[in-house]
């Protein structure tokens, strides 16, 4: 073998032992876990069966959850998009003390952890919490709203939570498109809005597609918000897995409701990405 | 068919002064080049034309009338960039017929219009190209095509050949030159090749530190450059600081330098000069002959032969270098002894301007 290649395979293995001991196990666990019998005393018997599976497609509460998390994942994802997108192009277009400054601020919400945070969210949100005072002062309400506890707060903290995965990538298309061509453009009569409309939005594909692959990936599984948040009426897919592993202590059916969501995740990521095929294919510097 | 006129312009980044006052005209049908070593202003003057830079100060007028208050997407002017800048995501035929599909023109207008300026940049065939999957002349020349289509009312090419190589630099440089004439677009070119924009310029702008240190055409600024720095951005030269200078008739000079007094054409502001230095481009010079009286002797320190002529270059006792050229055969040998015989009429004086 070539000295290179060797150094190659070697400046690899570090990559791939991690994977191997992070996530290929695991999944394998995962998967066996998912065709065991359920336990009497343990968390999961001996044998293997079906029977999770059969159960899981089976029953529309199951499904529920899955298409509220869905729903909910989509939501985010949209309106991530749109909020972020201007928010993209003004940190393309900073330099100097105000990029640095505009960084910062859209890191933010990734600064703090994730108990803080969404204890924060219950304090603005609360009956009589700052929101509710503002609104009321403001006159816009004469009731307080039962914020807390309900979908769209949810919605509303992941939002806030994942922008910086939506804000950056587009960011990076947006820099990476050179002014030359939005230049060229406008010397060809294009108004700001056909030039955005058919060069800049355009080229700053890459940059949208691996913001909405995040955050939607991250969305679906989001686990924290939605439990703290969310309140106990309504289940997500990831409240639901925790609830069977930790609650009812039934592994093999969580395992299964987990390689379900991920299979769903697998699924939306790749028809999102072939649709998408392409334009991105287009684009591709 | 459009005159310019620029007029003052001014411009300032942050510290630095880019444009220090620089005027140009263009008349309809001409091609203007701007001229300069990198960093002297000259795609700064270029943008500020085609409206994407504002100038702090002085004006630029289209047959008379302002175009400052005009924003760049209504100016109607076609833009050639050193780095292309096609639309990646366009095939070729979108690229060019981008303009027209703002313009709503009918599909079948825009083809035919595509079609046939392709035809014109001998890209025929490519039509359903990406950009990145055609070479570099063919992008070029893309370029071109998408500025043309449009009939712009102004053609500006900001060193537009810059990145191609040495052939196929000159063969676009001609097609840019005949589509030019024969569309009759005023056009500004933008080049810091001396060749390039002598061959096919009508008018020559050279720039020096935001100013332009001389406008004329591509004959004038070679054999009577105003000074030193455009004799030297615009060729060989030989440049020699004069002994003695006295005014001899109205353009005319008499001059002394090294042992020959000799009579030449000089440069109006050189009348009056405190100093006076004397161009002589390698053209102006040949080796003596026996029955020649040489006005300079030297040693030879080089000899190049390049085929068709000898490059020579000749030590003078001052320690001043001549370089001209000795037809091919001469026989030039570096450390003999050697005499140079002036040809007066290619001769040039020209005032001493600090530098
Ligand atoms: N955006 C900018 N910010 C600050 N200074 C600039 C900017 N653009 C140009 N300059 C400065 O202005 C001067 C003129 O620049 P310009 O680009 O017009 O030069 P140029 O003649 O086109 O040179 P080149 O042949 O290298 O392209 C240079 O000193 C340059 O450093
Ligand atoms: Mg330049």
């Amino acid at each position: 073998m070539r000295r290179a290649a060797r150094l190659q395979l070697l400046l690899g293995l570090p990559a791939v032992a991690l994977i191997f001991v992070f996530m290929i196990l695991p999944i394998t666990n995962m998967v066996e876990m998912s065709f065991r019998t359920p336990g009497v005393t343990e968390p999961f018997g001996n044998d293997y069966t079906l029977m999770h599976y059969g159960r899981v497609l089976g029953d529309p509460y199951y499904w529920g959850a899955l298409g509220r998390s869905l729903l909910v994942a989509t939501t985010v994802t949209v309106l991530c998009l749109i909020v972020s997108y201007p928010v993209a192009w003004h940190l393309s277009k900073a330099d100097g003390l105000k990029m640095v400054i505009l960084y910062a601020l859209i890191a933010s919400p990734l600064m703090t952890g994730v108990l803080v945070r969404n204890f924060g969210w219950m304090i603005i949100a609360a009956l009589n919490g700052p929101l509710n005072q503002s609104l009321l002062g403001l006159g816009l309400i004469d009731r307080p709203l039962r914020l807390l506890f309900t979908q769209g707060l949810v919605v509303l903290a992941l939002v806030h939570v994942f922008m910086p995965f939506m804000v950056l990538p587009i960011n990076n298309a947006i820099r990476n498109i050179s002014p030359s061509l939005v230049e060229a453009a406008a010397s060809m009569g294009a108004s700001r809005s056909a030039t955005f409309r058919d060069i800049v939005l355009p080229l700053s594909f890459p940059g949208i597609q691996a913001g909405v692959t995040l955050v939607f990936v991250l969305a679906i599984a989001a686990y924290v918000t939605p439990a703290l948040l969310g309140g106990q009426m309504v289940t997500y897919m990831p409240t639901q897995i925790i609830a069977e592993l930790t609650g009812t202590f039934r592994w093999p059916l969580g395992s299964t409701l987990a390689i379900g969501l991920s299979l769903t995740t697998l699924l939306v990521v790749a028809v999102f990405t072939l649709a998408t095929w392409r334009l991105l294919d287009r684009v591709r510097a | 068919m459009a005159t310019v006129e620029v007029k003052n312009l001014r411009k300032q980044y942050r510290n630095v002064v880019a444009l220090d006052g620089v005027s140009l005209e263009a008349r309809a049908g001409q091609m203007v080049t701007l001229l300069g070593p990198s960093g002297c202003g000259k795609s700064t003057t270029l943008r500020c034309l085609a409206g994407f830079l504002e100038p702090d100060g002085g004006d630029v007028r289209i047959d008379g009338e302002s175009i400052l208050s005009i924003p760049s997407n209504r100016r109607g002017f076609g833009v050639v960039f050193q780095n292309y800048a096609l639309f990646p995501h366009m095939t070729v035929a979108e690229n060019v017929g981008y303009g027209l599909k703002l313009r709503k023109c009918a599909k079948s207008e825009i083809h035919a219009r595509v079609v046939e300026v392709l035809r014109l940049v001998r890209l025929t065939g490519l039509e359903d190209r990406l950009p990145r999957e055609i070479s570099g002349g063919q992008q070029q020349r893309v370029a071109l095509a998408r500025a043309l289509v449009l009939k712009p009312r102004l053609l500006l090419l900001d060193e537009p050949l810059a990145n191609l190589d040495a052939r196929l630099r000159d063969e676009v440089r001609w097609l840019v030159r005949d589509l030019q004439q024969q569309s009759g677009i005023t056009a500004f070119y933008v080049t810091h090749d001396q060749s390039e924009a002598m061959a096919i310029s009508d008018m020559v702008a050279v720039m020096k530190a935001g100013r332009v240190a001389q406008f004329a055409s591509p004959r004038e600024i070679y054999q009577r450059p105003a000074e030193r720095y455009v004799a030297n951005f615009t060729g060989e030269a030989n440049i020699l600081t004069c002994r003695t200078a006295v005014p001899a008739g109205e353009t005319r000079m008499r001059v002394g330098v090294g042992g020959a007094d000799l009579e030449v054409d000089c440069a109006p502001a050189a009348r009056t000069a405190g100093d006076v230095e004397l161009l002589l481009r390698p053209e102006a010079l040949r080796l003596a002959g026996p029955d020649d009286t040489a006005a300079f002797r030297g040693i030879v320190t080089k000899c190049a032969f390049l085929g068709a002529s000898q490059h020579c270059e000749i030590e003078l006792p001052d320690g001043n270098i001549l370089k001209l050229a000795a037809p091919p055969n001469a026989r030039v040998v570096p450390g003999e002894s050697a005499g140079v015989v002036i040809d007066c009429t290619h001769a040039w004086a020209m005032p001493k301007v600090p530098a």
